[in-house]
């Protein structure tokens, strides 16, 4: 069998105030697939994602990304949890671009491209650099290396987050609402980004609200409601023929 | 009422040399106190309940009862248990004790100002715990913290005068000795009281040169950070 790139087992995420945000969840994606969440809001998109990384622990199931167990050590006998450390080195794998961009406002666009590089993987920081500058003239912001984030508008704000997510050379980019904090104007800008990066061959999950986007650059869509995968399909079969109620009801309610 | 300053400046030489050992108090205790808060500002934001009550009780303790009485406390409750302080080490105890509870305090709340999604971009990074503190937590706490932490520096460096009840030869103890064999208290209080202010003004300029420090985007990067960086020269081209 071809090696997934993301595999998804039986994933549940009961959150310590009793919320049920994920209730079985299974998924794969296949590399250089780009796959859309789509569903209304506390649906589990965001949850789903975070598990992925490990912002969030399940509280059962599996995860594998690029075939290797997050959060656990697998070997004889039960999976041991793995050390903060081995955590850490597995997220830097793993790109995630936030709804609210949480760039780091103390550092210029190109020192947060730039951090991870230097203090995770180790690289001199002229050679940090050089990488930085390179993913951010690939965003578009070559004239803003030294901007601070309060200076930059939100679509920049969210370009440099990708420039920082994709300087690591990560195997799957994760996209939590990536435009939903933008102005409508900005929208588009963030978009092209992604949509380039799809058509270079980056492995993909993204919750989005953006239906034409979807629509256009998604190889596969899945519709999540109340922490369950309701419908997946292509592009056209969730957005022309929907099949199950909940999903028509959305489908009208976004009006699309 | 005669006034005559030239008492005092008679004992200006034994008055700095004093002032000397209020420095010492102050800058050693606070540093101590800096370390320990720090690490107690950790522990109470931590995810151990039993680290966050144990500083807290700590914090609730320290900060509660007055400097003056852990300072006597110290001093004759060592012997109690076997250890003979003198007046030194035991004022610089009780003030370290005392800077790290109220530092914690101050350092909790410029940790707990940092936005969660800052932390948790740096984890999605692969950054360490160890590394988001260094790179993402310190420098903006360190914007918030530098307000209080200087206040509570200068009220620290007036406090030292208390070690005095201890016999710690500081200046308030020298000033008070030099004044009961002259009976110039007006003009050693004086003297005494512009030697305190110029110390405290050290503080506000530190104060002022650390506010600067932490505006960053006011200043942009420093020369040497751009070289680093290669911005210092022309862009150059690699292969993506």
């Amino acid at each position: 069998m071809r090696q997934q790139i993301i595999e998804i087992q039986g994933l549940r995420k009961r959150y310590q105030n009793g919320v049920q945000a994920l209730d079985g969840i299974d998924l794969v994606v296949a590399p250089r697939e780009v796959v859309c969440l789509v569903g209304p809001s506390g649906s589990g998109k965001s949850t789903l994602l975070r598990c992925i990384n490990f912002l969030e622990e399940p509280s059962s199931g599996v995860v594998r990304v690029d075939g290797r167990r997050i959060g656990f050590k697998e070997g004889d006998g039960p999976p041991r949890r793995l050390a903060a450390r081995n955590i850490a080195a597995m997220r830097a794998e793993i790109g995630m671009v936030f709804q609210l961009f949480y760039l780091w406002p103390h550092m210029t666009a190109l020192e947060n491209v730039v951090l991870g590089l230097v203090s995770v993987k180790g690289y001199a920081v002229g050679e940090a650099s050089r990488i930085g500058q390179e993913m951010l003239r690939k965003v578009g912001l070559s004239d803003k290396l030294e901007a601070y984030p309060e200076h930059l508008s939100g679509g920049q704000r969210q370009r440099v987050a990708i420039a920082r997510a994709l300087a690591m050379r990560p195997k799957v980019m994760l996209f939590d609402e990536p435009t939903s904090a933008l102005d409508p104007e900005l929208v588009g800008e963030v978009l092209a980004v992604m949509e380039q990066l799809a058509a270079e061959g980056m492995s993909m999950l993204i919750a989005t609200h953006e239906m034409d986007f979807a629509r256009k650059v998604a190889h596969r869509v899945v519709f999540l409601d109340k922490g369950r995968i309701v419908e997946m399909g292509t592009a056209g079969e969730i957005f022309d023929r929907p099949r199950h109620d909940r999903l028509k009801r959305f489908l009208e309610r976004v009006g699309k | 009422m005669n006034i005559d300053f030239s008492v005092a400046w008679q004992y200006l030489p034994i008055l700095l040399e004093a002032s000397v050992m209020t420095v010492i108090l102050t800058v050693l205790s606070q540093t101590i106190g800096t370390v320990i808060g720090f690490l107690m500002a950790l522990g109470r934001v931590s995810a151990f309940g039993w680290l966050r009550t144990l500083v807290g009780i700590y914090v609730w303790i320290i900060r509660g009862t007055p400097l003056l009485l852990q300072l006597f406390f110290v001093y004759y409750a060592a012997p109690a248990i076997g250890v003979t302080l003198d007046a030194f080490p035991a004022a610089i105890i009780a003030m370290s004790a005392s800077s790290a509870a109220y530092n914690c305090e101050i350092f909790r709340a410029g940790i707990q100002a940092v936005h969660r999604g800052q932390i948790e971009a740096a984890q999605a990074v692969g950054m360490t715990y160890a590394r988001i503190v260094r790179h993402i937590i310190v420098p903006q706490a360190m914007r918030i913290i530098v307000p209080p932490y200087m206040s509570n520096f200068i009220s620290h460096a007036k406090n030292s005068s208390m070690a005095s009840v201890i016999t710690v030869q500081e200046l308030m103890l020298t000033a008070q000795m030099i004044y009961s064999s002259t009976y110039r208290a007006i003009e050693i209080l004086t003297v005494t009281g512009a030697i305190y202010l110029f110390l405290t003004s050290c503080l506000t300029g530190l104060q002022l040169y650390l506010e600067r420090l932490t505006s960053y985007e006011e200043r942009g990067l420093s020369r040497r950070r751009r070289r680093q960086l290669l911005l210092d020269r022309p862009v150059i081209g690699i292969a993506a």
